[in-house]
């Protein structure tokens, strides 16, 4: 008995769990059992009931356009197929590594805090200690912390690695995967939003200190230390976010919705324009606060360089 | 052996022959179909469950569950009054289709 439910199994294998397809499965098992049952009662060996069964099924072809299954057969070895246990396991893979990937965001974006600093408060000290001992040790400082924020993306990039093909290809999850996925996105969808707001919230008030300061005080130290504020207050929003989002990301990937729709897949320019752009920035930041020394202005360039970002996706949708 | 295709316009009627009766279940109505034509049409499982499908849409058989003597669930189909105006067609088209192909047939050479 166990052959012949193997053999219905693999008949069915890579179909979606529909309900119409299970109940579809399960009365022909019952079929085939009845037919096997019969043939042992009246004498038969083993294999010779199981091969008449086996014989006499049929070809799953025919049950294709009642089904509604015709997509699927056709489409059976085109399209990857993502399992239930593979769904699961970027999830919780995903939801482990967010606060380690939050943590190193946090260090990249805090990273000029200090040299901030300590330059905004080299104006105030009568120490005649020297403007070049302030500057290196925050930058000593900064280069740490960046060096550190860069090991967590190795580490945590190369554990992730093997579920790049989720973000990059299209694929197909059967009906009992997706709906657990939508599922345990429901489930999660009031911490992410309030994740949210508060990030939002936050992001808005960051622009307080660096806006108010140069109004209140004129004073050039102060207005260096309110950017070291605003920063700061930056940080922990995306930290927020970054960590309490994982859920929602993961299950955002999995539907494919978004920038990870079959649309947005399939268009490769986007995909390698969104890499190139967003290197190119980090260049230009890094290359313009280094050599102007300006760390109190060239922050400026993430929130542009998201708005424009966000503008180039707009286009490209627009005309693909 | 007979070629499906010629049969499979008539497989409905098979069917719902059968459960003209008295409501049956999957197996059951694969076995008399067997032993009615003398293990001359044996019906493939995929071919029987399609047919159930199409039927049900059709609004020609109703199924629901019953319990067997082994006491698990099983789907019993029964054929309903659209059913039985069908079937009664099907039995005038066969009679016109025989009719028809008779004309083309050589006696002597069977």
């Amino acid at each position: 008995m166990n052959t012949i439910r193997n053999y219905l199994d693999n008949m069915f294998l890579g179909l979606p769990d529909t309900e119409e397809v299970i109940r579809a499965k399960k009365e022909l098992l019952a079929m085939m059992e009845d037919k096997y049952n019969e043939l042992k009662d009246s004498g038969k060996a083993e294999n010779e009931a199981i091969g008449i069964v086996i014989s006499e099924f049929g070809n799953l072809d025919e049950l294709a356009e009642t089904l509604g299954i015709k997509h699927a057969l056709e489409n059976k070895s085109d399209i990857l197929q993502v399992t239930y246990e593979e769904a699961k396991n970027y999830i919780e893979d995903k939801v482990k590594t967010a606060p380690k990937t939050a943590l190193g965001v946090l260090l990249l974006i805090m990273s000029p805090v200090l040299l901030l600093l300590l330059l905004g408060l080299k104006e105030f000290t009568n120490v005649n200690a020297k403007e070049e001992l302030f500057i290196a040790a925050g930058l000593a400082v900064l280069i740490a912390m960046i060096a550190i924020a860069v090991l967590f993306f190795i580490r945590f990039s190369s554990k992730l690695e093997k579920y790049d093909y989720l973000e990059e290809t299209v694929f197909e999850l059967d009906y009992k995967t997706e709906q657990m996925i939508r599922g345990i996105m429901a489930q999660d969808e009031h911490s992410y939003k309030s994740a949210v707001s508060i990030s939002v919230a936050g992001y808005i008030l960051s622009a307080l200190p660096v806006i108010i300061t140069p109004l209140i005080f004129d004073i050039d130290g102060l207005s260096v230390i309110s950017v070291a504020v605003t920063l700061t207050i930056v940080a922990i929003s995306t930290y927020n976010l970054i960590s309490k989002s994982a859920v929602n990301a993961a299950c955002t990937v999995l539907l494919q919705q978004g920038e990870y729709s079959v649309k947005s897949k399939s268009n490769k320019t986007l995909q390698t324009v969104t890499k190139v752009y967003w290197l190119v920035i980090t260049a230009i930041y890094l290359a313009y606060s280094f050599i102007t020394f300006n760390w109190a202005i060239s922050w400026i360039i993430w929130p542009v360089a998201g708005v424009i970002f966000a503008a180039i996706q707009v286009i490209a949708e627009q005309r693909s | 052996m007979i070629s499906s295709d010629v049969i499979r316009g008539y497989i409905d009627t098979m069917i719902l022959y059968l459960l003209l009766k008295e409501p049956s279940y999957g197996y059951e109505i694969s076995k008399r179909i067997r032993e009615l034509t003398d293990e001359k049409y044996i019906i493939k499982e995929t071919t029987l469950y399609s047919a159930f499908k199409r039927m049900e849409i059709n609004g020609h058989i109703e199924s629901f569950s019953g319990s067997e003597t082994y006491g698990k669930p099983r789907t019993y189909y029964k054929i309903t009054e659209a059913g039985k105006m069908y079937y009664k067609e099907k039995c005038k088209e066969w009679e016109i289709t025989k009719e028809v192909i008779e004309k083309f047939i050589l006696r002597e050479w069977i």
